[in-house]
């Protein structure tokens, strides 16, 4: 028989729990130790982390509702049978954006110029560039920005759960079904017109790029997004073969899990693709306004954390997710999903620690901790929310064409 | 050169195909081959044929392209004539890249459609015997190998009873040979022992 | 493999009518057999004419050199690189549409990848012809290739985002030529064994290699195009990538900028569907193919070219943002001064209405299943595709860091102006010729979808439809494990 409802088992309880208390416990010793420490480089590492956390795990969970809404624009079925998934993670957002909102508050009001070199007054009426900035980089128009986006994702998100959510009751008449994939088409198309403002363009600008505050580069929004998107997937892809492994989603099979191995193949190459391009015409033009940002991360203390970056995000999956039955099979999946996941934190990593902490970074009982809070955040979140709805939309015009879906 | 014995039916529906190949492969038969318009899927599967491993092939070709681009261009611009262009290093990687993509690409598509035409025997004025015309049309052409023991009449009544819309016996070259189609080639004067056998 | 055909009512059927196998090829070779119509006379004489225009601007470009371009002191690149970026972008379509879509199961493009794919080998033709009559001495062409000679020997330069342009243009006319090729085989062994000519049994036999339809093959050629979808995919990016390299690896302001490649690939899609659109419009009027590419066809690529237009709008306004972000004076000089204002402006401006602007209009449900509305703005978009080259090209290297030698105004001379017609010339009689010669609709994937997205075979799903989903899922297994 079908489980239709979703019970959080008791190991995922405890597991749930384990990382929270860890995480917890990591914070406030951080908080203690390294926050309100006499030591700035401290303070920085606690804000850092901080904020490469909440910024890496809020994007995403917001990229699962791109994924939802890129499927439905795109009239792809084949992801109703799990649908409730990637909904369930995109539930996260409002969550995660008030957490990653109180760090950026903290960040701006502390003045933790270490952070942003543009909230350091002085520096920004010496600096010639950062003076120039100030129009986009300043705190007022970071925050309302900040906010909007963030309501706006929110507000979206949860409008498209909403719709989905219809098909759980009642089968749909010809005509409400019209209604509902109409009605549908046009909240995503309005997600994704947001989506590209924000993602696409804006808000890495003002989230991470900013760290950088003198460099710039047009890559960098869409080398963002192509990083979040790909584990976003992972995450999906991990709670699916988790819930197919307590024997729920019945009607999702290896050729959904086929699918979402393709996905991940192919949006890791896509991300080294947007990574080579960047890379490459940087070293290529030898500007050093431009390669100063790789020269830290290249010839410093980063440099095995940046090849790292690339084995573990494009060798792997490429060599690994490339037979058909490795993307059939639960293990070699799993094992990708946590890989992939990893890997792009730790390329968020190297993104913000060398402009923040510098050259004398650490990668120790704080950094895993606080990954492990946010690890534990996003299984409490969406594993109660997955509870909130049956976990199959029974009459969703698409249910059956995903059930026969073949890859 | 061999000319052999075959009962051939003919399906006008996928759905009367897929129980008839069952049946027939279950009754004993030898089924040669079943020629389809289109790419019917599953076919391969119930007719028991293997995996087709020719993407492996790619794979493989693919990565003598990648080595051949790299070793090529590492030897020259770091061996055989290095040249200072704009200021850097001899082995230059990040610019080779995208000519060692193209090359695992270009080795890996024509080595696998060479592989695909060989496999397949298919080249300009190859020519084949084709059991039904209408079999690139609208038919599902089924068609039997009858060995010593088979009973030819029955054969085609039992074809019949799987619903083939057209059945009958010919005599067929299964190779290939050299020739264009508007012209025909009396087959039966070359091998006239193999039809009395 | 199931045999039930069940596809959902809320999507359109794809091929329109009451259709079996038989109706589907016969429609489809039809026009082959046919004499060609009047029609097509006249397009094919307009299109020859220019060609032989385009042959002519050649000759003499090639016999008095390349003063015969108005090309000047600081505009190296004028119209010639503008054209040869253009038609590449064209050129991307087609293996978008078979390759891309192919992997991400948009059922819709079986009805026209066919004649995309074709008009990809012919706008990657066209785009070939700029580079290589730009040379000047155009008969040491092959120094380009990479080969032991007596000069050294002296290699070609590895490094240089050209040369990778040599590559990567030769390997993907290459690779679409076989995926293109490949697929063609079935449908020419179709028309084959129809052929009540003599003549056109040869002709047709020859080219369709002997393909049987055998399932062995079948089942080969269905892993072929798979792989080559796979190769194609990750291909058709890099090729309009390296292009964007052409510019991007500069220091040139405008040029170098890290956006270039995905941006040169969405704004390749963008104009490749435009001219798919085109064309589409045409050929399923005049064709009679109302049928298999329909309305819903065109709306479904009237979705993709507003996307791209707007993937395109949000690299310009990035591109801009940035301009001005990076502090740096020559590149926010290059862009407040030379694009958005300035002698060019009025090309920036087109650029912007066409592309950015104009697409938006795709937001409405009406204007996109609007077949002449779709037709003239596939055409405004087209035209806005070759100013943002233009733009690219000419408006970033008008004025050089020295002002003493910033070019007169820069416009192209009546050879530059016919050797692009003659390349419109080439690229239409090449599609006229294959129209006639050549099944413009892939027969045997259309039989392949014909029975879950064919009009009358979805009518009569209701009976799926309607059935409880426990129901339906048991049957469904039943018949995956029989």
């Amino acid at each position: 028989m079908i489980k239709q409802q979703f019970e959080i088992p008791a190991g995922y309880k405890k597991w749930t729990l384990g990382f929270l208390a860890v995480g917890i416990l990591a914070l406030v010793l951080g908080f203690f130790v390294l926050g309100i420490g006499k030591d700035e480089h401290a303070q920085t590492r606690f804000w850092a982390v901080l904020l490469q956390n909440s910024l890496f795990f809020l994007m995403i969970c917001n990229s699962a509702m791109f994924f939802i809404c890129a499927t439905t624009l795109a009239m792809g079925s084949w992801i109703t049978t799990f649908r409730r998934v990637p909904e369930a993670i995109s539930s996260l957002v409002p969550i995660l954006g008030i957490l990653a909102l109180i760090v950026f508050a903290c960040i701006i009001f502390g003045d933790k110029y270490h952070i942003y070199p543009w909230l350091d007054k002085n520096a920004v009426a010496t600096d010639r560039v950062l003076n120039y900035k100030k129009g986009f980089l300043n705190p007022v128009f970071f925050l309302v920005w900040t906010i909007f986006t963030l309501c706006t994702w929110s507000f979206v998100g949860w409008k498209m759960r909403q719709l989905s959510r219809e098909t759980d009751e009642r089968p749909l008449s010809e005509n409400q079904a019209r209604q509902f994939t109409w009605k549908n088409t046009i909240w995503g198309s309005v997600y994704i017109v947001f989506f590209a403002l924000t993602v696409g363009s804006s808000i890495p600008w003002l989230w991470l790029m900013s760290i950088d505050a003198h460099w710039f580069s047009t890559m960098y929004s869409w080398y963002t997004f192509g990083s979040t998107f790909v584990s976003g997937i992972a995450l999906m892809g991990l709670f699916v073969i988790y819930l197919k492994n307590q024997g729920y989603l019945e009607y999702t099979n290896d050729e959904h899990l086929h699918d979402i191995g393709k996905f991940i193949f192919a949006f890791s190459i896509f991300w080294t693709y947007l990574w080579f391009a960047q890379f490459m015409l940087i070293w290529y033009a030898n500007i050093p306004e431009e390669t100063i940002y790789f020269k830290a991360r290249l010839q410093g203390s980063y440099r095995g954390i940046f090849w790292l970056n690339l084995i573990v995000n494009f060798v792997a999956p490429i060599l690994i997710l490339m037979t058909r039955g490795s993307k059939r099979n639960y293990t070699i999946m799993t094992f990708m999903c946590v890989l992939i996941l990893l890997g792009h934190w730790l390329d968020f990593f190297q993104m913000v620690m060398p402009g923040t902490v510098g050259e004398h970074y650490n990668l120790g009982w704080y950094e895993w901790g606080i990954l492990a809070l946010f690890i534990g955040l996003v299984m409490h979140f969406v594993g109660k929310s997955l509870t909130k709805s049956p976990m199959v939309p029974k009459y969703h015009p698409f249910l059956k064409e995903s059930i026969m879906h073949h890859t | 050169m061999d000319i052999r014995k075959f009962v051939v039916g003919c399906y006008d529906d996928e759905e009367v195909l897929f129980p008839a190949v069952k049946k027939v492969r279950k009754a004993g038969y030898k089924i040669h081959d079943v020629y389809t318009p289109y790419a019917v899927h599953g076919l391969d599967k119930a007719l028991g044929l293997r995996e087709t491993r020719i993407h492996t092939a790619g794979f493989i070709y693919g990565m003598v392209g990648l080595t051949t681009a790299l070793s090529f261009i590492s030897w020259i611009l770091a061996i055989d004539w290095p040249l200072n262009i704009g200021g850097k290093p001899h082995f230059a990687l990040p610019a080779w890249i995208p000519i060692m993509f193209e090359l695992t690409v270009l080795f890996s598509a024509i080595g696998m459609t060479l592989t695909f035409c060989y496999l397949c025997q298919l080249a300009p004025f190859v020519k084949k015997h084709h059991f039904h015309p209408r079999a690139t049309d609208d038919l599902f052409v089924m068609v039997i190998e009858c060995t010593t023991k088979t009973n030819v009449q029955e054969a085609q009544n039992f074809l019949t009873g799987t619903g083939a819309k057209e059945v009958n016996v010919q005599l067929a070259e299964t190779g290939w040979w050299l020739g264009t189609y508007d012209k025909d080639r009396k087959i039966f004067e070359v091998g006239k022992e193999a039809i009395s056998a | 493999m199931s045999l039930i055909k069940y596809e959902s009512f809320v999507r359109e059927p794809l091929v329109d009518g009451e259709k079996n196998y038989h109706v589907v090829t016969e429609e489809i070779v039809h026009t082959i057999e046919a004499k060609p119509t009047r029609l097509w006379y006249i397009g094919f004489s307009i299109a020859v004419i220019l060609l032989l225009l385009g042959i002519y601007a050649v000759y003499r470009e090639v016999t008095y050199g390349i003063t015969e371009w108005n090309l000047g002191r600081t505009v190296g690149w004028g119209w010639d690189i503008t054209n040869f970026v253009w038609w590449v972008g064209i050129g991307h379509a087609g293996t978008l549409i078979s390759a891309i879509l192919l992997l991400f199961r948009q059922g819709w493009r079986t009805g026209v990848n066919r004649a995309a794919e074709a008009m990809t080998i012919f706008a990657v033709i066209c785009a070939g012809q700029f580079p290589i009559w730009h040379m000047g001495r155009v008969w040491l062409a092959f120094f380009v290739m990479p080969y032991p000679n007596t000069r050294g020997p002296l290699w070609v330069n590895f490094n240089s985002p050209l040369l990778w342009d040599v590559f990567a243009i030769s390997t993907y006319f290459t690779v679409s030529l076989l995926f293109w090729y490949t697929g063609l085989i079935p449908d020419l062994a179709t028309i084959r064994d129809r052929a009540r000519t003599k003549l056109r049994k040869m002709l047709y036999g020859i080219v369709s290699f002997g393909w049987s339809g055998s399932t062995k093959h079948w089942q080969r050629h269905e892993s072929l195009a798979l792989v080559l979808a796979g190769l194609s995919t990750p291909l058709v990016l890099s090729v309009h990538t390296i292009v964007s390299f052409d510019f991007a690896t500069s220091v040139v302001p405008g040029w170098h900028t890290t956006i270039f490649p995905p941006y040169f690939v969405a704004g390749a899609i963008f104009s490749g569907f435009a001219m798919v659109q085109t064309l589409m419009v045409v050929t399923r009027r005049v064709m009679n193919l109302q049928d298999y590419i329909t309305i819903g066809h065109i709306e479904a690529m009237n979705k993709v070219i507003v996307l791209t237009g707007s993937i395109v709008g949000c690299a310009y306004l990035t591109e801009l943002f940035i301009a001005w972000y990076g502090a740096n004076i020559y590149e926010s000089d290059a862009f407040f001064k030379g694009r958005l204002t300035g002698p060019y402006s009025w090309a920036y401006w087109i650029m912007m209405t066409c592309n950015v602007a104009a697409p938006q209009l795709f937001w409405f449900k009406k204007l996109r299943r609007n077949i002449e509305f779709t037709f003239i703005m596939s055409i405004i978009v087209n035209i806005g595709m070759w100013f943002e080259r233009f733009v690219i090209i000419v408006l970033s290297i008008f004025r050089d860091y020295l002002p003493s030698s910033w070019s007169m105004y820069y416009a192209a001379s009546i050879y530059e102006v016919g050797f692009f017609m003659g390349s419109l010339g080439l690229f239409f009689t090449a599609y006229f010729l294959f129209s006639k010669y050549f099944p413009v609709i892939a027969i045997h994937e259309i039989k392949h979808v014909l029975k879950t997205s064919g009009e009358s075979y979805k009518a009569r799903m209701g009976k799926i439809e309607s059935e409880d989903m426990e129901q339906f899922y048991h049957e469904i297994h039943e018949a995956e494990h029989h």
